[in-house]
């Protein structure tokens, strides 16, 4: 079984984040609050409330090295969140925004974060030491609605976003003082701030879930008409793939490898999306088995007899405990996932796991060894 | 600039309804080879028309819908379609339930029955989310 564990947390939840050694959950038990989370004894404790913003925290991230917390919220600000003892101390970000707040993201290096919003911009944030202050950058006039998700190159200086426009765009977001040009990072360093190095016009329909793959050679994002975008050689003369798939839309996507993606959204169970050697994206399964044999006869599993034995008894323990049949498909999440993170080294180019958290209120924790059938995408 | 623009939309018009008018005459002969299914894929070839002009969806739509009336077997056409032409066709069924016309709909409806055990809600997804190619 790919899940192993399942906890249920809250009765929803927004966004989850985890502290750099994985043993903290970061939530939004989709309230004004962030819950941290630790693990003793097989069991989940709840240690730290974070309450400073006054409506729902709609992304969270926490860096890896510098162990802070950036939270963003509805309520159009940002705080971030400094250990300090025993206690979180937040520190306000004023983002400068008319409307709502909808993501947020770490830069690698941890020196800038990026914050998509409702007003149709994407704000830069970076710390000034002389003033002691986080100031925010906008990137202005560039979407042509909300920005749903944001997500950082490699590289440190390219930012995707995608928007409910439709479109997926990469921008610049060379800060000087703050960035080096660097003589690796090739043309894109001598990039202005905010300038727009490519604009993805593949989707007719909100766009979400955008990621770069570890390499940063490959950008993908998803659409609300259940479709999946890969695209190559971002830049002059990009390289593009769109895969359609059956079922309902993608929410979020993870890259676990460079030729392995990881869908979740609608359909409450993760979707497993691959390339094969000459780099061509498809529909590999879903990664929850039951679901499979639902589907099983459409992707020709020789074993969909089997697992349809199994999706049949789980059917009926499902209405004798007095559940809605129709909603719990045997799966792990019983709606909606929202949010997926990676469990795997930050260093490491592939990682085989991570959390999903959706609108059940579950986080479900991942794992692909022993999935020998997704092994030759892991590699 | 806005005047040549629309001027270009009205030529590509003409060239479009030709081009429809052209496709209508192979479909009815090929109806009348009993061949539904080559029709069908006749009709939903090039579609949705690349245009703005309501007058060249509405041509191309009585095209689809001659087409789409004359499938009998709906399984036996489900054989012999291919899964690109799913898209444009879930597009189409629903021009058709639009409609609300009782022929129409009692077709468009068991057509979409065997259609969303094909392609998947995705297809449906993909057939109401598109406000930029609609037909």
């Amino acid at each position: 079984m790919a899940a192993i564990a399942v906890h249920q947390l809250a009765q929803c939840i927004t966004c989850h984040a985890w502290s750099p050694d994985h043993s903290m959950i970061a939530l939004c038990p989709n309230s004004n609050e962030v819950h941290i989370y630790k693990l003793s004894q097989d069991k989940w404790e709840r240690v730290h409330v974070l309450q400073k913003h006054d409506q729902i925290v709609s992304g969270i991230d926490w860096s890896a090295r510098s162990n802070r917390i950036v939270t963003a919220s509805h309520d159009r600000n940002s705080y971030v969140w400094n250990q300090e003892g025993p206690e979180w101390v937040p520190t306000l970000v004023i983002l400068r925004l008319n409307r709502a707040a909808l993501c947020v993201q770490w830069s690698p290096r941890e020196n800038k974060f990026a914050v998509g919003s409702g007003a149709k911009t994407v704000c830069i944030c970076y710390y000034e030491q002389d003033n002691n202050w986080w100031v925010s950058k906008l990137i202005r006039k560039r979407h042509d609605s909300s920005v749903t998700s944001v997500a950082w190159h490699p590289n440190d200086i390219l930012l995707a976003t995608t928007s409910t426009d439709g479109k997926c765009r990469v921008f610049s977001t060379f800060i000087k003082g703050v960035d080096t040009r660097d003589s690796k990072a090739g043309s894109s360093s001598d990039s202005k701030f905010g300038e727009q190095i490519i604009q993805l016009d593949l989707s007719f329909s909100w766009a979400f879930g955008v990621k770069w793959s570890p390499s940063g050679n490959t950008l993908a994002y998803v659409g609300h008409n259940s479709m999946i975008y890969f695209v190559d050689d971002v830049g002059p003369s990009p390289l593009a793939q769109n895969v359609a798939f059956r079922d309902l839309p993608l929410r979020d996507i993870l890259f676990v490898s460079e030729k392995m993606v990881i869908g979740v959204g609608f359909d409450c169970n993760p979707m497993v999306f691959g390339a094969d050697e000459r780099g061509i994206w498809s529909f590999v399964r879903f990664l929850g088995e039951r679901k499979l044999s639902f589907s099983g006869s459409k992707y020709g599993s020789q074993f969909s007899e089997a697992f349809g034995k199994f999706y049949g008894q789980s059917k009926i323990g499902a209405s004798n405990d007095g559940t809605d049949p129709s909603r719990s498909r045997g799966v792990i999440h019983e709606n909606c996932i929202n949010c997926i993170a990676s469990l795997g080294e930050v260093s490491s180019s592939r990682t085989t796991r991570f959390s999903t958290s959706g609108l059940d209120g579950r986080v479900v924790i991942w794992d692909l060894q022993n999935q020998e059938d997704l092994s030759q995408y892991l590699c | 600039m806005a005047d040549t623009k629309e001027f270009v939309e009205a030529d590509n018009a003409e060239a479009i309804i030709t081009r429809i008018e052209h496709k209508s005459r192979k479909i009815e002969s090929l109806l009348k080879q009993f061949k539904p299914v080559e029709a069908l894929k006749t009709a939903l070839e090039g579609s949705p028309p690349n245009t703005r002009d309501e007058r060249c969806k509405s041509a191309n739509w009585l095209v689809v819908h001659r087409a789409i009336m004359a499938i009998k077997d709906v399984d036996g056409m489900f054989s012999s379609l291919d899964p690109e032409y799913y898209d444009i066709l879930m597009k189409y069924l629903y021009r058709g339930l639009s409609t609300g016309d009782r022929p129409t709909c009692d077709q468009c409806l068991r057509i979409h029955e065997k259609l969303t055990e094909k392609a998947g809600l995705g297809c449906i997804l993909r057939a109401l989310a598109d406000t930029a190619n609609t037909v």
